[in-house]
């Protein structure tokens, strides 16, 4: 696990571009705005996420998508997390990596071509995974038993009911398959083990970019109201008891983010340590993400506890994004076996 | 591949060839940990050796300038090397504060007389350096140091108190800060000397490590006459030269001779995979119990993030937010996770952890108990860890300084 992180002139142009044009569209007013809002989300965001080429980032070309790798969709995640991106694009590219991973070559060819345009929106039901998106997807890749369909929204036996969630800047749903039965030709030809093999490090990759980019985002709004915030008549970002814990998240966001492009590059070169650098990414996440969003409320003082300060925002999509694909628990079991053999 | 990583693959075989044939093996007698512990002539002697002979085989200083005495070859060439020797469980390169401090300074900041006059002799052990830049009262405070040089006709007069300083017995010279205008505000009147040790004047006392171990010492500088040529950079830059000195111990700047390898990542996770192997918890291996599984994954991972960040650091697209973050906490977050690795070891060992060098049931001769004493050597050395958490607080986060 010594080979060079692979990050190059096009990566870099894709975060500029992600990083302005989020910043501009998502200023935190709005992404609080839309929060509060009904659906949680407004649909000109997502014909702008079509139009931008970012819902087929990883969808192979002769299907209407860009054809990139694991280093893009990190930068793409890792910019979209640090907004707190109020639209389920983890959410398609899930269910599209998934489709484009182990779906047939016709089942590519129907639903990849509308996902990525923007025209048809799916979702991904694991069974045991919220299921982000849920409540606008005109279809999901759901598992059944040890299959995984395509079942659309309408399919009779379906029924999906809004949740009720903590982390109001990403929605998700309730789907029900009471007596659906899909034809023959919905089923992915791979087992639902198999899927979710070839699923799982691209998913841990995903969640542990978007993950750093939160942290990251705390980082630098905690740094910068320690930095004004004045107390004993001084600002307290000069008193070591807060000073020292944010070097501390600092030096957790650091690792975690070398965690993630180490894994991506891995992945993109189909390197064998690649799922075990990707679920270190994801355990490593897990803990610093949550660590910074604690950290944020806590400096913050009697602000970082009310409404109006941006932390909680972020300390409810960190608790809620942590047992995503597995938690830090569920990786350092998996990577325990992987590195001490099975457990006895 | 590339023609570049192709040489990098033979590079990396050849010295791994090397190292089979000419590892110096087990001496039969006890071998200190790092350059902070060599107490004994046999041990200096046998390391001093093992030095010259890498040295001469091309592997130390190899990316230095060829008309000094270094290797010349392209950059990569000493990580590599480096790499292979923590692999190999070479012995580490005796004259650490030479080849990582001194030597690099000497190179950025040297009159051509004295690249001339200190470089090949440094790279081959043939003259030994330490530092003097501690002193009782001047710790963490580093810019409050008492230590005076005062001009006497073309030569210095120094007067002072030196601790820490390794290798301090078997020092031909030192990297010393001493101040030369006591009228100037602190940072400013500290000038950098490049002193020999073996004049009059100079003092080595043994202090012992809680190890019971010596090999660091004190020096006591009374009135000891240097040469005027012993002054490295101007009147007055000392403290730009010290701070220089301190990027290069915590590994914050490339330059290193070699021989930066202790405690490589990986090798140490294993280390302890194999030690609750052969330990039992509540009668059954300790490797069963999903507690000690849990710590040795977190261990693990930890490992790989510091490695990863050493690979991202030679990305510049990956740290172009943050340019001093990955430098500046290098030796913060591996000096951390190595003690509390080897807290761990220790933890796992039980009751053998009671157990002292010298016991015949003290597990591997008490070498991880040693290492954990020992490591607090990394936390405190080149500014601890408190004042670089500091430093990464101001200069890469942006908040106030701390008064």
């Amino acid at each position: 696990m010594n080979a060079p992180i692979r990050y190059d002139e096009e990566h870099a142009l894709l975060r500029s571009e992600a990083r302005r044009w989020l910043e501009e569209r998502f200023p935190i007013a709005r992404v609080r705005a839309l929060a509060e809002s009904d659906t949680g989300e407004d649909p000109a965001d997502w014909k702008e996420l079509a139009a931008l080429g970012w819902l087929g980032l990883c969808v192979p070309e002769k299907f209407g998508g860009a054809g990139l790798g694991a280093v893009h969709l990190s930068v793409l995640m890792e910019e979209t997390g640090r907004r707190l991106l109020p639209c389920p694009l983890l959410a398609s590219t899930l269910a599209a990596l998934a489709l484009a991973q182990s779906g047939s070559e016709s089942q590519r060819e129907q639903w990849l071509r509308p996902l990525v345009a923007g025209e048809l929106r799916v979702a991904l039901a694991t069974a045991t995974e919220a299921v982000w998106g849920g409540e606008r997807a005109d279809a999901f890749v759901a598992r059944l038993g040890d299959r995984f369909a395509l079942v659309p929204a309408r399919a009779a036996g379906a029924r999906v009911e809004r949740e009720v969630v903590l982390d109001r800047t990403r929605r998700s749903a309730r789907l029900t398959l009471d007596g659906v039965e899909p034809e023959s030709g919905a089923f992915l030809p791979a087992s639902a083990q198999e899927v979710l093999t070839r699923l799982t490090p691209w998913a841990c990759v995903a969640l542990a970019a978007e993950m750093a980019g939160g942290a990251d985002a705390l980082l630098a709004l905690t740094s910068a109201y320690a930095a004004t915030r004045e107390q004993f008549g001084k600002p307290i970002g000069s008193f070591q008891a807060v000073k020292h814990p944010l070097v501390n998240v600092l030096i957790g966001v650091e690792g975690l983010r070398s965690l993630v492009y180490a894994a991506a590059t891995a992945l993109d070169a189909g390197d064998p340590d690649a799922e075990t650098l990707a679920r270190m990414a994801k355990a490593k996440a897990c803990d610093v993400y949550v660590f910074a969003a604690s950290r944020a409320v806590q400096l913050h003082g009697g602000f970082g506890f009310t409404l109006d300060c941006d932390a909680h925002l972020y300390l409810k999509r960190a608790q809620t994004t942590r047992p995503a694909f597995g938690d830090a628990m569920h990786q350092r079991r998996w990577l325990a076996e992987k590195l001490l053999g099975p457990a006895p | 591949m590339t023609a570049r990583a192709d040489e990098h693959e033979s590079l990396r075989a050849e010295v791994r060839e090397w190292i089979g044939r000419n590892h110096p093996g087990d001496p039969g007698w006890k071998l200190p940990q790092s350059a902070l512990e060599v107490a004994d002539d046999r041990q200096f002697g046998w390391l001093r050796d093992w030095q010259r002979k890498l040295y001469d085989a091309g592997w130390v200083g190899s990316e230095w300038p060829s008309e000094y005495g270094g290797g010349g070859k392209p950059r990569g060439t000493q990580r590599i090397v480096d790499q292979e020797l923590a692999r190999g469980r070479a012995p580490f390169l005796l004259n650490l504060v030479g080849l990582s401090w001194a030597g690099p300074v000497i190179l950025r900041y040297g009159t051509e007389a004295q690249k001339r006059r200190f470089i090949r002799p440094l790279l081959r052990c043939d003259e030994i350096w330490c530092q003097g830049f501690s002193e009782p009262g001047a710790g963490s405070d580093l810019a409050s140091l008492r230590t005076r040089a005062v001009r006497a006709g073309s030569d210095w007069l120094i007067d002072g108190h030196k601790v820490w300083t390794t290798l301090g017995r078997y020092a031909d010279w030192c990297i010393l800060l001493a101040r030369t205008d006591e009228s100037a505000v602190k940072h400013a009147g500290i000038s950098y000397f490049l002193a020999p040790m073996k004049v009059a004047g100079v003092e080595v006392q043994p202090l012992v490590k809680m190890t019971g171990e010596g090999g660091f010492n004190q020096v006591i500088w009374s009135d000891a006459r240097i040469p005027g040529d012993a002054l490295i950079g101007r009147e007055g830059q000392g403290w730009e030269i010290a701070m220089a000195t301190l990027q290069f111990e915590r590994g914050a700047a490339e330059g290193s001779a070699g021989g930066q390898f202790v405690g490589g990542p990986g090798e140490q996770v294993a280390d302890l995979a194999r030690l609750a192997r052969s330990f039992e918890r509540d009668g059954r291996p300790a490797l069963a119990d999903p507690v000690v599984r849990d710590r040795l994954t977190q261990f693990w991972i930890e490992e790989t993030a510091l490695r990863a960040n050493a690979a991202r650091a030679r990305v510049p697209g990956l740290v172009a937010d943050r340019p001093e973050a990955l430098p500046l906490q290098s030796k913060l977050a591996s000096s951390e996770h190595g003690q509390a690795l080897a807290d761990f070891a220790c933890e796992l060992e039980g009751a053998g952890a009671a157990l002292w060098i010298g016991d015949p049931n003290a597990p591997a001769n008490a070498e991880w108990q040693r290492s954990y004493l020992n490591s607090f050597a990394t936390t405190i050395a080149g500014g601890t860890s408190e004042i670089l958490r500091n430093i990464l607080g101001e200069r890469v986060l942006g908040l106030p300084k701390t008064r």
